[in-house]
């Protein structure tokens, strides 16, 4: 079974309740989608928490959220000149704040961390394949969300950006397709798409009280949304 | 109203004289373009000068972007390392030729024009460097239709044309939510699209030296892939003289790209 975490943001009481959730289950893989850090004073503390776990905990597989992006962009360790996204969402003083929760040392560390990661017939990512800030829910288009499924040949899509929970089930699709070119015109032809599933594992740390997160069965490919109060 | 939609020109002035008098003779009410005027061939400024003066319409390819922005595409812009060399030699060539004015004209391009339900883009309507080829899966296809708001795409970019209709998409989804007691049962469906890739005015890679661009009409949505001769031996010519690479040349002539195809020619460069 897998734990499967997003947008801690700094949340430290979020987070310890989760890890004392994931204590009383038979976890094998803990993986955490990203936003370990966020506006809370406490972002830094949570990092150091992920990076040294206690001796009974999993070491959990860690990659990029929109958060981390923006400390890194802040730090100057990325090309891309100004925290623009940043502050238009939140404004400049939030970009204050943010260079304030976290240091340079672990942001460093931050931007060491992986995009994403391909597990079996799964990719487990923040955002989307074609953005960490993209943000998938059930409202997103099906064919932007096939298609995100699609660019890394995966099955199942688990992501954390919007912070909401859900199961949303390609089960089935169909499109009939003809080419022409110069020299020939193709029969046309009725291509299919098997179940694909895009996983949305919830927020430990966005809405207290509340925290949310996902396990997976690689086995079955069983999901069950878990959510603790703190 | 019939259109007359190119692409990828290259600096291949004699490729691009030749499609205006097709254009001309076939009696199109406009005329537009997509990109990648300069790159690979001799003529740069002339092509820019000619498209300037026309007024057509155009937005930027790669290869202009780069002549703005300086050469900032990963290695995935190119099928191999040799292909990538000879890019670059090209790309430096043609940045010591083009005039202030015409870099200006190009760094104002568009990456995309919409009229009505046309949408005009250069490689994809997510990146100018992005391959939209024949063989592409449908379902990513029609992505790319859809997210350009329209209901005909044109592209260049690949210098292979060809036209894809893309009808009947259907999908079924179920959407579970722990706060809603019941499981959501959704159907989608999409009406005819269809992604226009015009082929290449200046370096076309379908077999044949000639030069290939598309006549549309807009009220019938009938489209004509057309196949323009003319004489690509001056353009090969005038490669070797400006000292260019002359696999430029051999390339031009055979209509075929000569190196190995790029692994993953959807890869979105993100440089």
């Amino acid at each position: 079974m897998w734990a499967i975490l997003s947008g801690i943001e700094g949340n430290l009481t979020a987070f310890q309740a989760v890890l004392r959730d994931i204590q009383t289950l038979n976890i094998e893989q803990l993986y955490i989608l990203g936003d370990l850090v966020g506006i809370n004073p406490d972002s830094e503390k949570v990092v150091q928490r992920i990076r040294y776990p206690h001796a009974d905990e999993l070491s959990p597989q860690v990659c990029r959220g929109w958060w981390e992006e923006q400390c890194i962009i802040l730090h100057g360790l990325v090309a891309t000149g100004e925290p623009t996204e940043l502050e238009v969402q939140y404004g400049a003083e939030t970009a204050k704040k943010l260079w304030d929760s976290v240091s340079s040392e672990t942001v460093k560390w931050l931007a060491a961390l992986e995009f994403g990661f391909v597990e079996l017939d799964c990719l487990l990512i923040h955002g989307s394949t074609v953005s960490v800030s993209e943000e998938l829910t059930p409202k997103t288009s099906p064919w932007q969300i096939l298609d995100r499924l699609q660019r890394m040949e995966v099955n199942h899509l688990f992501c954390g950006r919007s912070g909401e929970v859900f199961d949303y089930e390609l089960q089935a699709g169909s499109i009939a397709t003809t080419v022409t070119t110069l020299d020939s015109q193709h029969l046309p032809q009725t291509m299919t798409t098997a179940q694909k599933r895009l996983i949305g594992v919830g927020s430990v740390g966005r809405k207290p009280p509340k925290a949310t997160y996902t396990l997976y069965n690689p086995y079955t490919n069983g999901v069950e949304f878990r959510t603790v109060y703190y | 109203m019939k259109i007359a939609v190119m692409s990828c020109i290259h600096g291949n002035l004699a490729a691009l004289e030749a499609v205006l008098k097709d254009i001309e003779e076939h009696s199109c009410e406009q005329i537009y373009c997509l990109g990648d005027l300069v790159g690979y061939g001799p003529f740069p400024n002339e092509v820019v000068n000619t498209i300037r003066q026309l007024k057509i319409p155009t937005v930027q390819g790669c290869w202009d972007e780069d002549i703005v922005e300086g050469l900032n595409a990963c290695e995935c812009s190119y099928p191999s390392l040799l292909a990538e060399k000879r890019g670059i030699l090209a790309h430096e060539w043609t940045n010591n030729q083009i005039t202030p004015e015409n870099r200006q004209y190009l760094s104002q391009l568009p990456e995309t024009l919409k009229i009505g339900n046309i949408c005009f883009v250069h490689g994809s309507p997510q990146s100018n460097h992005e391959y939209l080829l024949a063989e592409m899966d449908a379902f990513t296809a029609l992505e790319r239709v859809l997210a350009s708001e329209a209901d005909v795409l044109f592209c260049g970019h690949t210098h292979i044309p060809y036209v894809r209709t893309l009808d009947s998409g259907q999908l079924e989804v179920k959407v579970s939510q722990p706060d809603s007691e019941n499981n959501q049962f959704l159907s989608f469906t999409t009406p005819l699209k269809r992604i226009i890739n015009v082929g290449s005015v200046g370096e076309p890679r379908h077999g044949r030296p000639n030069a290939t661009y598309v006549i549309y009409d807009t009220f019938t949505e009938e489209f004509e892939l057309r196949e323009v001769a003319y004489n690509y031996q001056e353009t090969c010519a005038a490669i070797i003289d400006v000292g260019l690479p002359p696999i430029f040349a051999w390339r031009l002539a055979k209509g075929l790209e000569y190196a190995e195809k790029a692994e993953d020619p959807t890869h979105i460069c993100e440089r």
